[in-house]
């Protein structure tokens, strides 16, 4: 038997490591639960993002069969609207640089926000819940079951590189002479651009104590660098040292064939991972950094409707979003001026592809992707109705002397009125800077004005969400963040797909009028609003029918 | 590696807080090896933050914490395979079925006896098959019940195990708890249900806001309390009041109830059966009423000014 510890000994003794050796008991069924939970979701994005290069490669192949094509293609792209949105290759005019500038960007992004989110659903969520307490109550290392889900997704990270790979090198995307080289390079920069998201949200598990928080977390940081990068692409390139996201850029596959900042993103991965680790080894099960605070023992009046709570449970949310619009509007208003001489150097040709040619061109861009923040907001804000609906927190609600319509239609004030709100806001503080640069104090107006014009196409979202909820509850949530991720698809790679053009006009966002580069026009504003009013009002006629369904 | 010690759990002086919430003030608590600890105390007690202490979830901020003579802070994960551990609010994974958990939880500790595991499903009438998320929270509550009654624990650490389950599955779990005693296997009960603990417990702790109130066998700890006596007597109730030992007297039409001593109680009753008793119930103290005493001032708060304190 141990000898029992006095007080000063027992603190020596916990602040001391536990075993080493125990921290990873048990992680080979570990490694087996993740893969288990999480088969059909590896599988769909390790398919879909190596397809998705397979897919443009192909047609890229079919479009620009000659070195002409290709070039006329380079000088095209050469446009800060492409710089912009998904970085330009040194190598445009190469069939490997024409494929990275398209897809580079959106497979990359796109592995890092779904390794966050599967980081946070197997570490996170899991603790929140208390699922991990079961498991560590059984012959569980401290380190086991967060390592799992680590190892599983740096896997996750390893077969997308290597998929891309292969297909870049079976599609002969590599410049003649040069081996697979290039292919390699742009399969390690998707890796390595997948693993930094691995690292970030490992980070935020830590940090946050709720799975919400530490999604939030770990996608602005994501989101961060995208910025960060975005600014430096159009400028100097600075900035774009600055970003991770930047770093995998600059592996320049096809043209530079750099290696070291792909160490660079492994180095910085395992740092995170490391300072995971130790918080985790500090830490008490179920804490985060960020301790919890007492609050109020009572509730004001305002809290007992419908729309006072929602606002307050959503208070987090609200201001999250303000504040990513009000830096994104400042951040924008204050590039459009150091961008002009750049616009109009290019100009000409280069217009079609930014639907437009000039600082007008870019304002719309801008305006669009505040739209696009927007519509995130809203949907989230949407979707609560569901997921208030399937934890069950909706019943002592219903229970109470409130209607069903009542709930949800105050509720349904946050994103409709909420997402009006953030559209003038960004629009009106684009606009003001960019106006202040170039003492035209009417941009702060037509700016909100031209992000106003969105809030039909994010009512239509609304709708559709609405509508879901009413009519197939149980998937509601997934396919409605599915189809905003399938809009965003299909904008960023429409024509790689062949999709016939009247659709991708049709969709939503698309179907706005373009300003300022576009005349106003209220015909798609009118027929956006029916559609999203329709929606809404069929998916609460449903839902005031139907069976209350948990999840 | 088997127990040595007589104690299969040893909380001395426990403190921890959360920021400036002061959970454990000072707990103490055993659980003799082979016996049953009944572990009592209102919600937000600490109960529930004491077994998370002992399974080296929490890290004691002060104090003395023996586990199967092991500190479970340093060694949780040798410790745990001789631990099973069922929480008062269980959560799974939505989309496994409630055998897979079951198998994923078991595996973890090592081999799993499926005879036992088959049996512990049938007494529980749990099916396995079904998703987890289709599962009532009783439902829930079996699956960790299961997993945790099918292995070889030494040490059984039961916080409200019985919380959501139907009466009969409660006689299940109490006939599984007695075989565990049977096989010289320690279990530290945390629980609400006073009946539950009286037929299980050797002993008994009652904590109150973080430290130990009161702890001893329930034998020791009904000598601190009154045998409640009723009585219907013909003969009125002379010289019944004046006794030492005889408290609380009042008497309706020919009904008389009073508490008394335990030494008093055969002096007290040879009195009664003078006064010509046509009905006579003596209640030994319950654990209840042991528990209200310690409560009795927040009760009395309660009464006296309708609680807002």
């Amino acid at each position: 038997m141990s000898a029992p510890t006095t007080l000063g000994q027992r603190r020596a003794v916990a602040s001391a490591p536990r075993r080493a050796s125990d921290a990873l008991a048990g992680l080979g069924p570990m490694v087996r639960l993740v893969l288990r939970r999480n088969r059909v979701r590896l599988a769909v994005w390790l398919v879909a993002l190596v397809a998705m290069l397979a897919y443009i490669a192909s047609y890229y192949q079919e479009l620009f069969p000659t070195q002409e094509a290709l070039d006329d293609f380079a000088a095209v792209s050469n446009t800060p609207g492409i710089k912009a949105l998904t970085g330009l290759s040194p190598a445009a005019d190469t069939l490997g640089g024409a494929v990275w500038t398209k897809g580079w960007m959106t497979i990359a992004l796109a592995l890092a926000i779904g390794v966050v989110f599967l980081t946070t659903r197997n570490g996170r969520a899991d603790e929140e819940a208390g699922r991990t307490e079961l498991l560590r109550s059984r012959m569980l290392g401290l380190h086991a079951h967060t390592v799992s889900s680590w190892l599983v997704l740096a896997a996750l990270c390893l077969l997308v590189g290597a998929g891309v790979a292969l297909v870049s090198a079976v599609e002969g995307l590599d410049p003649d002479g040069t081996g697979i080289a290039g292919s390699l390079v742009l399969g390690a920069s998707v890796t390595g651009v997948g693993l930094f998201g691995l690292g970030v949200a490992a980070a935020a598990g830590q940090v946050a104590s709720t799975a919400r928080g530490a999604n939030a977390l770990g996608s602005v940081v994501i989101v961060g660098c995208y910025v960060l990068r975005m600014i430096g692409d159009l400028g100097s390139g600075a900035l774009t040292w600055a970003s991770p996201i930047g770093w995998g850029q600059r592996m320049e596959p096809f043209a530079g064939n750099r290696w070291w900042p792909f160490v660079l993103l492994v180095a910085l991965t395992a740092a995170l991972l490391a300072g995971a680790l130790v918080v985790e080894s500090r830490r008490d099960h179920g804490a985060g950094l960020v301790a919890a605070r007492p609050g109020r023992g009572w509730a004001p009046r305002r809290l007992a409707s419908p729309l006072g709570l929602g606002l307050r449970l959503q208070r987090g949310p609200i201001i999250g979003w303000t504040g990513a619009v009000v830096l994104a509007a400042l951040l924008f208003g204050s590039v459009v001026e150091a961008m002009t001489d750049l616009v109009d150097d290019v100009g000409g040709e280069a217009g079609s592809f930014l639907r437009g040619a000039g600082v007008p061109a870019l304002l719309a861009m801008l305006a669009s992707m505040i739209a696009l923040v927007t519509a995130i907001f809203a949907i989230q804000s949407a979707v609560s109705l569901r997921t208030d609906e399937a934890s069950g927190i909706i019943e002592p609600q219903l229970a109470g002397g409130i209607s069903r319509i009542r709930w949800a239609v105050q509720r349904l004030l946050i994103p409709v009125v909420g997402s009006a709100v953030l559209l003038v806001l960004g629009g009106a503080l684009l606009g003001a800077v960019y106006g202040s640069t170039v003492d035209d104090p009417s941009q702060a107006g037509a700016m909100a004005g031209a992000t106003l014009a969105y809030w039909p196409a994010v009512m239509v979202l609304v709708g559709l969400a609405v509508a879901l909820f009413g009519w197939a509850p149980r998937i509601a949530v997934p396919v409605t963040w599915g189809v905003m991720v399938a809009m965003w698809f299909t904008t960023m790679l429409g024509e790689v797909f062949g999709l016939p053009e009247w659709l991708l006009d049709a969709l939503p966002l698309a179907a706005v009028p373009y300003l300022p580069v576009e005349e106003l026009s209220w015909t798609p504003l009118v027929l956006l609003t029916l559609v999203g009013g329709a929606l809404t009002w069929a998916g609460l006629d449903r839902f005031s029918r139907r069976d209350i369904q948990p999840a | 590696m088997p127990t040595t010690s007589s104690m299969a759990l040893q909380i001395e002086g426990l403190h921890k807080s959360f920021g400036p919430v002061h959970a454990l003030r000072g707990l103490d608590l055993v659980v003799p090896t082979g016996q049953v600890t009944g572990f009592l105390g209102p919600n937000g007690a600490g109960k529930t933050t004491a077994i998370r202490v002992l399974l080296g979830l929490l890290k004691a901020d002060a104090g003395t914490v023996t586990v199967l003579d092991g500190d479970p802070w340093t060694d949780a994960v040798r410790l745990h395979r001789r631990i099973a551990y069922v929480p008062g609010d269980v959560t799974l994974w939505p989309n496994l079925t409630g055998g897979e958990a079951i198998d994923i939880l078991c595996r973890i500790s090592g081999p799993l006896d499926p005879r036992r595991k088959q049996a512990m499903l049938e007494r529980f009438e749990l099916d396995p098959t079904k998703k987890a998320r289709t599962y009532s929270k009783g439902n829930r509550q079996k699956v960790a019940l299961v997993a945790a009654l099918a292995s070889d624990a030494e040490l059984l650490l039961l916080d409200e195990p019985t919380s959501g389950l139907d009466p009969l599955m409660e006689a299940a779990f109490t006939e599984s708890i007695r075989e565990v005693k049977a096989q010289g296997r320690s279990v530290l009960l945390s629980s609400h249900i006073f009946a539950e603990v009286e037929k299980l417990a050797d002993r008994v702790t009652i904590i109150r806001e973080g430290a130990t109130v009161e702890s001893g066998t329930i034998a020791e700890l009904r000598h601190l309390t009154r045998t409640q006596v009723t009585a219907v007597l013909d003969r009125g109730v002379d010289g019944l009041a004046g006794l030492p030992g005889v408290h609380d007297l009042t008497v309706v039409d020919r009904h008389v109830t009073f508490a008394v001593d335990e030494s008093a109680l055969p002096a007290a009753l040879a009195r009664v059966a003078e006064l010509g008793p046509r009905s006579l119930v003596a209640n030994p103290p319950s654990l209840e009423e042991l528990f209200l005493r310690h409560y009795g001032d927040e009760l009395a708060a309660l009464a006296g000014d309708g609680g807002a304190r």
